[in-house]
């Protein structure tokens, strides 16, 4: 027995107006609150509601459906007050939602129940899981719900769990099942999450929960950003002295974290009874939850896989105060309960059906070509090449040594492994055996890798050792597999369970015909974009969809099997196989495309019989400044190429140029396009000058591609895209959201609901399309001009205007390395502010301040032409993303433009 | 006549205006004249306007008030004590009990039509603005004895514009051009002693008006004044500006060039905070229309030192005009006429 404990006596509940005597609760209407007495498995109590049912009678307005939404711990009904607030809001006769909201018993403003002795798993006193249950059958009798209406549960931390077995219970009466962080499984005591173990450690529970407010405070501690402290006195209202603490307490005691734990059976029986669950499931998610991490998520998931999931990364714990979970509730609750309107919106065909990306590798590997290469790869010491046949073999035994492993289709693999020859292996090896690749490149940097692959979870990581050691470090989820084979000690550190080495050197006892193929809807992989507008997102493709890409890559550019090109952005290599091109890697760092050099692509098209040269903007730049000094031989070999691509940012028309001069035979292409949907334009070094001739905002990117089908968004003066779409040539010229429906476009955002959603909102002509977030216009000839992105548009009194509208003009003064151009002010009435980065030794400011000198300022505007420029500042190194290093933080510079304009003290961006 | 000129105050329309003497004042006087207006001055001194009728006095004078409002058709409203010194007493004098004995000449006479001119300072007070809306005048927090009472004059002339009497609010920020004795002619006088240290990092975005436009703005204003009386109150009063956000030091550095001088240097001192105001202070004088001379108050100083500019989306809606000559024509236009007539005025 805890020394100071003392008796805690029962007590009725009271109505928060009342206990606290009128003092108002932020965000609370005291029109909601009720008090409800219920029959319970042991006799009657009486619970505190919030029921917007009376408050939407009063309206006129019958209830279509009803939540009933159940707190956690030490929270109370006050946490839901965002959604009973938007169910008002938004109720109308053909949608109003009922949010039932109770506290629990022993919590909030319900009756206390008496305890002699301290909470314990053995102290009878406090509520068990069991008798939660029955509390809620009670409350739903006594509630009156409306059963032929749809009844959905909602629920947060052990209200999350609680809420869901009642769903599983009721499961006829239950049509739609809601939760926030929580958890439903604990394999082991260990399990439980360190943050909550040491407050169950039985000396002190007790004093944690009870004695002292030290848990309450610890949770409420959680939000991101701190709560107010209005808030904050919100949910300590109900719980201010240890008398009214002891539910608190047997909370933390009923969590059954032992085999013999009293509740443990019914928690398992029932979250073994959520995988039965086919109903509609939505799940909300904070991962930087330290209770509820990201393990009882995929847990969760394994248990629920067709659960639409909204993961909104940087919340954490106290999600319903971090995010705003109502919007993404009600919009998941109006498409889930929408009667009638069935529309299924397809995307174009593609250019050839192509459903499995290893078929040409087969294909190759039974031709004549088996011989030939399918990869080379030049490092400065030697060459490493892998035939068609040779490389088959690898993918095959790699495919059916995973598949022994343990690996299924469906898995999450991460691949932390340089690009080459072995990647290659690793990567089609995944696709036959519909393992799905996620791929998060190092740009993304170390932080934001990590948050994309906790995003993901991936089940296994294969990695290099390097990888290995930080996936270790940094604690990534995901079975281990080693590229190399490891000595027994560091493989224990890695905790790497085979490597590929070995997995290629054993061979198998597996069949490759054992090994099922995925089927073409399934998803292949997830790609990560850039993570310049947020944090990085994941995006989901189908093998039928990454076919598609294929398919139109070789249509396009008339990549044809026999073909070989060379990869001077490292990810084009995996591409080959896929193509039954052959694909060659020159000697260069692979995560710094900016460092190969002329003479190391010469050197790659010579030993590959290369005709093509597939870059990005920086390599090609380092290509021509690299270009001097090439012997006859590497010149010759530079003449061969026929054709040179360049992707990943809009390229320089001068620097284009200069490209040709050095590949006098090769046709330049500069296709556009993004990680949601890799080729939607192109154009070549002819047509870009053609159409500069003309003089319009933005880059021009060129014609759509076959079997990409665009539409346009037009803005609205405050830089709102429009709602409806629009035929790109209805309204030539006009600033729009550039939106685009083609085959090889994403499956999906991954676990992002939401977003997912709104990027595909639109039924236009009954497409499937992505809404791109990229602005720009039409001209009358056809022709894609981009201006930026959606979220950096400027919104002036004479229009809104992407930031590329004037910077394409601002880069042609000869002092000027780059601009960036940012509105500041209220939107609609935004000043536009043109920062500059000098070439080297130019110094283009007045002293020490950054505002531009004025001739500087008068050229400036002059070459924006009929945008008014306000103010023209000097950086000495424009803000810029770690993947490219050509993505400007416009978000950044138009915060500290804002500063340093209104008069505050100026520092760098 | 259309039915919707009849709305209008057109020519020959009597018009009488108010401080005739400041540059906007009498330039507002000369092209209403040369519009074909009949025009009344009223000030202390002549106006020395051509075809244009003077009768002298002062605001606190109701035999010379009502002598200059009788039979008018409209008044422009501009006389005010401006001056950085002086007795509280003097700026109520002129300021407030001035415009209430203007207005209630006004209703004697059965004058319908009153544009009242005002300053953005009567409602921001010392932080900065950012694209910012006409806000309500607030005497309360108004700073000075200048805003405070033009902030009072205006409250008066919304009371008087909602019973009977048509009334527009304009506020012009920072009127500058050719003729202006204030702050055009300070900064190039002192950029050519070497007197015109800019500190700070000269950013801040600020609105200012050049005078045609300014000009414009008011016949434009006045003309339709029986139509925006239709409007509420909250949208009858309007800071006028060029609607092009300039940084202070680009402006300043500007005027000096236009006016010969060598191009002040721009210095970020130590204490950057606290010296900005007081040196800004010396050089950049002068807000709105004026009678006599600037306030030169730490206030606006500090006021300099921060964002100043507003949206014009409405300004322009509702008077039907918009800028003819932008800052840099109007930076050509100051050097031409300097360059001809070898000085500001």
């Amino acid at each position: 027995m805890v020394r100071w404990w003392r008796s805690l006596p029962a007590r009725g509940a009271r109505l928060p107006a009342e206990a606290l005597r009128k003092t108002p609760l932020p965000g609370m209407d005291p029109r909601w609150s009720r008090l409800v007495t219920a029959e319970s498995s042991d006799g009657p109590h009486t619970f505190h509601v919030l029921d917007t049912g009376p408050l939407l009678e009063d309206r006129g307005l019958r209830p279509t459906g009803t939540i009933l939404a159940l707190h956690g711990n030490p929270t109370w009904s006050y946490m839901w007050r965002a959604v009973l607030e938007a169910s008002v809001q938004h109720a109308g006769p053909l949608s109003a939602w009922r949010v039932i909201a109770p506290d629990q018993l022993d919590m909030g403003f319900s009756d206390r129940l008496a305890h002699t002795e301290p909470p314990a798993p053995a102290a009878t006193s406090y509520r068990r899981l069991s008798q939660r249950l029955a509390d809620l059958d009670g409350l739903a009798a006594a509630l009156d719900l409306d059963l032929d209406k749809p009844v959905v549960t909602l629920g947060h931390d052990w209200g999350g769990a609680i809420s869901l077995a009642w769903a599983v219970r009721n499961s006829e009466t239950v049509d739609a099942v809601v939760s926030l962080n929580t958890a439903v499984d604990h394999p082991t005591a260990e399990a439980v999450p360190p943050a909550l173990r040491a407050a169950m450690a039985p000396g002190v529970l007790p004093s944690a929960t009870v004695l002292t407010d030290a848990f309450l405070r610890v949770t409420l501690s959680l939000a991101d950003g701190g709560l107010p402290s209005e808030v904050a006195g919100a949910y300590r209202a109900p719980y201010v002295s240890r008398w009214s603490r002891g539910g608190i307490g047997g909370f933390v005691a009923d969590i059954p974290a032992t085999t013999q734990h009293v509740s443990r059976n019914v928690l398992e029986e029932h979250s073994a009874g959520l995988r039965e669950w086919k109903k509609p499931a939505l799940l909300m998610w904070g991962p930087k939850d330290p209770v509820f991490r990201d393990r009882y998520l995929h847990d969760l998931l394994a248990r629920l896989p067709k659960a639409d999931l909204h993961r909104f990364e940087g919340a954490g714990h106290l999600l319903a105060e971090d995010r705003d979970i109502a919007k993404v509730l009600f919009t998941w609750l109006g498409d889930t309960f929408r009667e009638g309107e069935t529309v299924t919106s397809v995307s174009p065909p593609a250019a050839e059906e192509v459903t499995a990306l290893h078929h040409q590798l087969d294909q190759m590997a039974a031709s004549w070509r088996r011989d030939a290469p399918a990869a080379v790869q030049l490092t400065d010491e030697h060459t490493a090449q892998v035939s068609w046949a040779e490389l088959k073999s690898q993918v095959d035994s790699l495919a059916t040594g995973f598949y022994e492993q343990g690996m299924r289709s469906g898995d999450r693999v991460s691949l932390l492994v340089q690009p080459g020859n072995q990647l290659t292996a690793i990567l089609y090896a995944c696709l036959r055996l519909g393992a799905v690749a996620v791929v998060a490149d190092a740009g993304l940097g170390l932080k934001g890798m990590t948050r994309a692959v906790r995003s993901a979870w991936p089940d296994w990581v294969i990695g290099e050792r390097p990888g290995l050691l930080v996936a270790s470090a940094l604690g990534w989820p995901g079975r281990r597999i080693s590229v190399d084979a490891l000595t027994p000690r560091t493989a224990r550190i890695v905790s790497a369970e085979a490597s590929v080495e070995r997995l290629l050197r054993r061979g198998s006892s597996t069949t490759l015909e054992a090994v099922p193929v995925p089927d073409p809807e399934a998803h292949a992989a997830i790609l990560f974009t850039s993570g310049s507008t947020g944090p990085a997102k994941g995006v989901v493709y189908t093998h039928r969809r990454l076919g598609a890409l294929v398919a139109l890559l070789r249509h396009t550019f008339a990549v044809n099997p026999g073909a070989s090109l060379i990869a001077g952005f490292a990810p084009f290599a995996l591409l080959g196989p896929a193509i039954g091109a052959t694909s060659v890697t020159p000697d260069m760092t692979v995560t710094k495309p900016a460092t190969l050099t002329a003479s190391a692509v010469a050197s790659a098209a010579a030993a590959g019989e290369a005709t093509m040269f597939f870059g990005s903007p920086a390599a090609l730049a380092n290509v021509v400044a690299t270009s001097e000094g090439l012997s006859a031989d590497q010149t010759a070999a530079l003449h061969r190429i026929r054709l040179v691509l360049s992707a990943g940012a809009p390229v320089h028309p001068d620097l284009l140029d200069r490209v040709q001069q050095l590949f006098p035979e090769a046709d330049l292409h500069t296709p556009y396009g993004m990680t949601e949907g890799l080729l939607q334009t192109d154009i070549t070094r002819q047509q870009i000058h053609t159409a500069m001739e003309t003089e319009q905002l933005g880059v021009c990117v060129g014609r759509a591609v076959e079997g990409v089908e665009f539409a346009v968004a037009p803005l609205d003066e405050l830089g709102e895209p429009s709602e409806s779409l629009s035929e790109p040539d209805a309204d030539p010229g006009v600033l729009s959201e550039i939106v685009v429906s083609a085959a090889h476009l994403k499956a999906g955002y991954d676990r992002l609901w939401l977003t997912d959603r709104k990027s595909r909102r639109d039924r236009h002509r009954g497409l499937l399309w992505h809404r791109t977030g990229d602005i720009g216009h039409f001209d009358t000839a056809g022709r894609l001009w981009i201006q930026g992105r959606l979220q950096h548009v400027m919104t002036t009194p004479a229009g809104p205007i992407g930031p590329g509208a004037v910077e394409t003009r601002v880069d042609t003064l000869p002092e000027i390395l780059r601009s960036a151009a940012v509105g500041v002010g209220p939107r609609g009435t935004q000043a536009v502010v043109v920062i500059i980065e000098p070439c080297p030794g130019h110094r283009l400011s007045v002293g020490s301040s950054p505002l531009a000198l004025p001739e500087l300022s008068r050229r400036v505007r002059e070459a924006s032409v009929d945008v008014p420029v306000a103010a023209v500042l000097v950086v000495d190194n424009l803000p810029t993303d770690i993947r490219h290093n050509s993505k400007i933080d416009r978000t950044a510079l138009a915060e500290w433009s804002d500063r340093v304009l209104s008069g505050d003290r100026v520092c760098a961006p | 006549m259309t039915p919707q000129r009849r709305h209008e105050i057109l020519p020959p329309s009597r018009v009488l205006v108010t401080g005739a003497s400041g540059l906007l004042g009498r330039s507002v006087a000369a092209r209403l004249a040369a519009l074909g207006y009949r025009v009344t001055t009223f000030q202390r001194s002549p106006s020395a306007l051509p075809e244009v009728r003077d009768v002298r006095g002062s605001l606190s004078d109701a035999r010379a008030v009502e002598e200059a409002v009788e039979g008018q058709d409209a008044i422009v409203h501009m006389a005010a004590k401006v001056s950085v010194s002086g007795r509280r007493e003097d700026f109520e004098q002129v300021n407030i009990l001035g415009t209430e004995q203007l207005f209630n000449a006004a209703w004697a006479a059965g004058v319908d039509n009153v544009l009242h001119v005002s300053s953005p300072s009567v409602a921001h007070a010392g932080k900065s603005l950012v694209g910012a809306p006409a806000g309500a005048a607030d005497p309360e927090h108004a700073v000075g004895h200048y805003a405070r009472t033009k902030a009072e004059a205006e409250l008066i002339a919304e009371a008087r514009g909602s019973v009977g009497i048509n009334v527009l609010i304009l506020r012009p920020h920072l009127v500058w051009g050719p003729g202006d004795g204030q702050l055009t002619r300070r900064i190039i006088d002192r950029a050519k002693s070497g007197r015109l240290p800019l500190l700070g990092s000269g950013a801040p975005l600020v609105d200012t008006l050049y005078i045609d436009n300014a000009v414009d703005a008011f016949v434009s204003g006045l003309r339709g004044l029986p139509r925006i009386a239709g409007l509420p109150m909250a949208d009858r009063r309007l800071v006028v500006t060029n609607g092009e956000p300039r940084p202070i030091g680009e402006l300043m550095m500007g005027i000096a060039e236009a006016g010969g001088a060598r191009r002040p240097s721009l210095r970020l001192p130590p204490a950057v905070a606290k010296a900005v105001g007081s040196v800004v202070e010396k050089v950049w004088e002068v807000t709105g229309p004026h009678e006599d001379e600037p306030p030169m108050t730490r206030f606006l100083a500090e006021q300099l030192s921060t964002a100043h500019w507003f949206d014009q989306r409405h300004t322009r809606a509702v008077l039907d005009w918009t800028p003819r000559v932008s800052i840099d024509q109007g930076l050509e236009e100051l050097a031409r006429h300097i360059r001809r007539t070898g000085r500001v005025l």
